[in-house]
């Protein structure tokens, strides 16, 4: 199935309408602040799905915090893309024209970190240069996932994430430490004679781009 | 010393924030544009302008404020700002930080994808508190998801646009047999970025045409 996720906003009822007519759908998903559902703009675009015989999605999501939202939107975009037939996945587009600039740019944000196709659509209908399917997270080898998903909340010593990745032996271990550190994806510091290893902001991000991407590849194994 | 990017709207104190709190600025370059429908927005955006210049100019900062002919215009904004972020690059300056809480939806969004394209740390400011929020670098490495040879096909494919390439004519341009090209179009069609169109002339023949999200992939300077 074809699903048409949009950020909205209530008063961008013809950015969504700019969206339902560039790109072939079966199901709309409205994604916007939970005040957006009792507005004009929303009442008129659920009655033209009702008038094609379906119903109009709404996803409410708090947009208090940027990446918080980011969270939100693709949680949404993961359970839009399970297809309750197996082995077939829906194929999802994302506009991101509706609603607030921290809504918009969540979405895109969102669509970069899953490989979601997407679009900006308002009185011109632009394709963002998102690759399907191609995440962050394809450039990291195996061992440096391995290395940041087993790195706990609060950061660990370095000598107890050696043990984590056992069989790894130590010198590859401290190569891929040294590699993510220069990426800037690792913070470490010397407590009580000790290296001790945290992710930075942008490790963090990292971290939760591959858990989106574990949980879609989950959902389509499933499949 | 460090460039500071940024978007503006009608509220400079979206943009000095993050002058301030950036070490070793020496230049700021700004973008804005005054939605024609609104009333006042021309105005509202020229003193906002004026008022961020003052303040560079007090701080003995070099600022550019480039007014945008279409702030609505998301793919002509995300190709200009990329085209200023890479000639920077080019000549060597250190962009420390791009500003993305001002401006018209499309500016924010367009100023938002060109950082994560070309990897540069961006801020948010808080609409009420005027709080700076980091966002997480999120950079996309085209390079390591696309292959060396479909690298080479996007940029050939962009540089004849204007033709309608057959897959045989590219594989020519490529200098690659027929059946490598056409594994790596399969490859290139499902990621979105080229797509293959009937050949007017013969039914037989596929065009290759590339995604038009593909030129705001590569930039205009490939």
């Amino acid at each position: 199935m074809r699903i048409l996720v949009s950020t909205f906003g209530g008063d961008d009822y013809a950015k969504v309408l700019s969206a339902m007519k560039s790109l072939p759908y079966e199901k709309l998903v409205l994604v916007g602040e939970a005040s957006a559902e009792d507005t004009e703009g929303f009442h008129k675009l659920s009655h033209l799905e009702e008038m094609s015989g379906h119903d109009l999605h709404f996803e409410p999501v708090d947009t208090s915090g940027f990446m918080e939202t980011v969270d939100e939107i693709c949680d949404v975009l993961v359970q839009c893309s399970k297809d309750p037939e197996p082995g077939s996945s829906n194929l999802i587009a994302l506009n991101i024209s509706g609603g607030s600039k921290l809504l918009g740019d969540a979405a895109l944000f969102s669509a970069f970190r899953l490989g979601i196709e997407a679009y900006h659509c308002d009185e011109r209908v632009t394709k963002l240069p998102v690759l399907k399917g191609a995440t962050a997270v394809d450039r990291f080898t195996m061992s440096q996932v391995k290395f940041i998903m087993s790195i706990k909340e609060d950061g660990m010593l370095f000598d107890e994430l050696l043990q984590t990745l056992l069989p790894a032996g130590r010198q590859a271990t401290e190569r891929v430490l040294r590699i993510l550190r220069k990426e800037r994806l690792l913070e470490t510091e010397l407590r009580s004679g000790k290296i001790h290893v945290a992710l930075s902001a942008e490790g963090r991000e990292v971290a939760r781009t591959i858990g989106a991407a574990r949980t879609d590849r989950a959902a389509a194994a499933d499949r | 010393m460090a460039v500071v990017f940024g978007t503006l709207g009608y509220r400079p104190k979206s943009l000095i924030p993050t002058i301030r709190s950036t070490p070793k600025v020496d230049k700021v370059v700004f973008y804005c544009g005054a939605d024609p429908k609104e009333r006042d927005a021309r105005k509202n955006v020229a003193e906002a302008k004026a008022a961020v210049l003052e303040y560079c100019k007090s701080m003995n900062i070099s600022a550019i404020g480039i007014e945008l002919e279409d702030p609505f215009d998301f793919k002509s904004i995300a190709l200009r700002i990329r085209r200023d972020v890479r000639k920077h690059k080019k000549e060597g300056k250190e962009i420390a930080v791009f500003n993305i809480a001002g401006g018209t939806r499309p500016t924010s969004s367009a100023a938002l994808l060109v950082c994560i394209l070309e990897g540069i740390p961006t801020v948010y400011v808080h609409d009420v508190t005027y709080e700076e929020i980091h966002l997480p670098l999120l950079r996309m490495e085209y390079n390591q998801v696309l292959s060396g040879e479909e690298r080479d096909m996007l940029r050939i494919l962009f540089k004849n646009r204007a033709k309608m390439l057959t897959e045989v004519e590219l594989a020519a341009l490529v200098g690659k047999h027929k059946a490598t090209v056409n594994h790596h179009l399969r490859n290139l069609v499902s990621k979105g970025a080229v797509r293959l169109e009937k050949h007017p002339g013969d039914a037989r023949k596929k065009i290759v045409r590339l995604e038009e999200s593909t030129e705001l992939l590569l930039g205009d300077d490939e």
